[in-house]
């Protein structure tokens, strides 16, 4: 048994998971601070990010240690493979938390749409679940978890496409215009978030199975395979 | 739609130049030609099964290694393909090694012949307490390829990357050489006699790590005009040297005897990254037993 190999891949693995729940933390405050109009919570999002970066450099750098170390093959080569895509899929649904902290800052003082809030809650809600059901078929090695991410995705891209319609229909205000196109840049945030998700969701059928597929494929939609 | 197809055929032909690129012309799955064609091949010695069952192809300019944990019959099987195993008293050789589709333990077949044609380079660099040029001479002059000597040891010298190093000293005994010199030395003395397989026991594992990857370096180099076939107990180094990867584990009989089997053999990369066989996935991994 190579006990550090697979001391360090388990070690890699929980502060992978770690950084998932940092992730909801930052998905949650944003979506507060963007329903409560509350420019400091914003903030604290925004600071907040330091975290991840810090949990994704560690995960980074263990990573590249391990391989130079180690050399693991097989199963261990593609665990190690799947939690370096993971970490940048974190890292990056972290970052879109931080767009929609400063845009909800941006547009502080602007009264809001109330169907564009009950929008983004719903969501946000989906995002959530996504999140949570994709570290969890990872964690898990659940292939037919991962795989349920994509109809989850689907209610996502729904609302994103709800939200451009609300949009179109809010007229000629210039400072509702404004806050419109901001609102659309935050709906593609939250849509991004789940694609994400969808994502680990594939790295978890490549570990398990060892060939890597694309849930859905949105240069070739008439190929979806689900 | 016109914009797709002419995007894809870029990406189609920009793939294919970079495949060219990193294999020049080395043969793939569909153009490999088999140079040994093994078939439920079994060795025992004095009456314990050393090896069975085991049933490859070995193929064309290709690295083939074998991999697996003392007592797998690896170091057995490699000495079958030319006869070494003759020399031991008591071995006895079941199934069947076809070499280019003759039977290379038929009745007519003459081991010294074989062992022209398929050369072999052992764990521990053995020149002859010779001199440089007389080790790489010696081949050729038993069997009689003395036409230009002199550019025949040159030519083995430079194919085993060794030229530059003792092309100016020749006459000096070989015992002088490094480990890794002399291991070269036995491969160039390997390559005199034009053989067309190379068998390679361990060939680096006496050998310091530069040593290793000028050995390494050079079956990269040599596959291109030759087969060659390399045992290894380094996994990574299978890994980095070889096309093809076999994996032999120890089976436990009835009676708890132990002998020798192919567990699984597909391209390497596919040994190392999405192993068919969980004992192969549990040696590679290093969770081995």
């Amino acid at each position: 048994m190579r006990v550090t190999l697979q001391e360090e891949l388990d070690t890699l693995q929980s502060t992978l998971l770690e950084e998932g729940e940092l992730v909801l933390r930052a998905l949650r405050g944003a979506m507060e601070a963007l329903e409560q109009r509350d420019p400091e919570l914003a903030d604290e999002v925004i600071a907040f990010d330091d975290e991840v970066d810090r949990q994704y450099i560690g995960i980074e750098e263990g990573i590249a240690s391990l391989l130079a170390r180690q050399a693991p093959a097989a199963g261990d080569l593609r665990l190690v493979l799947a939690m370096l895509h993971n970490n940048l899929h974190l890292e990056r649904m972290a970052d879109y938390c931080v767009t929609i902290a400063k845009l909800t800052k941006l547009v502080y003082g602007i009264t809001p749409d109330q169907k564009l809030i009950v929008a983004f809650q719903e969501m946000g809600a989906r995002d959530e679940e996504m999140i949570r059901a994709a570290l969890d078929s990872f964690a898990n090695r659940d292939v037919a978890a991962a795989e349920s991410l994509v109809e989850l995705d689907e209610l996502v891209d729904r609302g994103n496409r709800r939200v451009m319609g609300h949009v179109l229909a809010l007229g000629s205000n210039p400072a509702l215009r404004e806050w419109g196109l901001r609102m659309i840049v935050v709906s593609r945030c939250l849509e991004r978030i789940g694609d994400h998700a969808v994502d680990i969701g594939e790295q978890t059928a490549y570990l398990v199975t060892g060939e890597f597929r694309e849930f859905t494929d949105a240069s070739h939609p008439e190929r979806v395979d689900t | 739609m016109r914009e797709t197809d002419a995007t894809g055929t870029i990406a189609e032909v920009s793939l294919k130049n970079l495949v060219q690129r990193d294999d020049r012309s080395h043969p793939t799955p569909a153009t490999r030609e088999v140079v040994f064609d093994v078939d439920k091949l079994g060795v025992s010695y004095d009456g314990s099964i050393a090896l069975s069952g085991v049933s490859l192809e070995i193929y064309r300019n290709y690295v083939t290694a074998f991999i697996g944990p003392s007592g797998c019959g690896k170091s057995t099987f490699i000495r079958c393909f030319n006869h070494l195993n003759d020399l031991i008293p008591g071995a006895r050789i079941n199934g069947k090694i076809l070499y280019h589709e003759q039977d290379l333990y038929g009745p007519d077949v003459d081991p010294v012949e074989v062992r022209k044609r398929i050369g072999m380079v052992f764990q521990k660099p053995n020149p002859f307490p010779k001199s440089i040029y007389d080790n790489v001479a010696f081949g050729p002059r038993v069997l009689g390829m003395t036409d230009d000597l002199d550019g025949r040891v040159e030519r083995a010298l430079k194919q085993a990357a060794l030229w530059d190093e003792v092309g100016h000293r020749l006459k000096k005994s070989a015992l002088s050489l490094s480990g890794g010199q002399q291991q070269r030395l036995c491969i160039a003395r390997c390559l005199a006699v034009e053989p067309e397989v190379i068998l390679m026991d361990e060939p680096a594992s006496a050998l310091d790590p530069i040593a290793t990857t000028r050995i390494e370096d050079l079956m990269h180099e040599l596959k291109r005009d030759y087969t060659i076939v390399v045992v290894t107990h380094n996994m990574q180094q299978a890994a980095r040297v070889a096309d093809m990867t076999a994996f032999f584990s120890i089976e436990r009989g009835e009676e708890g005897e132990r002998s020798g089997i192919l567990v699984e053999y597909d391209l390497t990369e596919k040994i190392f990254t999405q192993p068919s066989d969980e004992r192969t996935e549990d040696y590679v991994t290093g969770r081995f037993g």
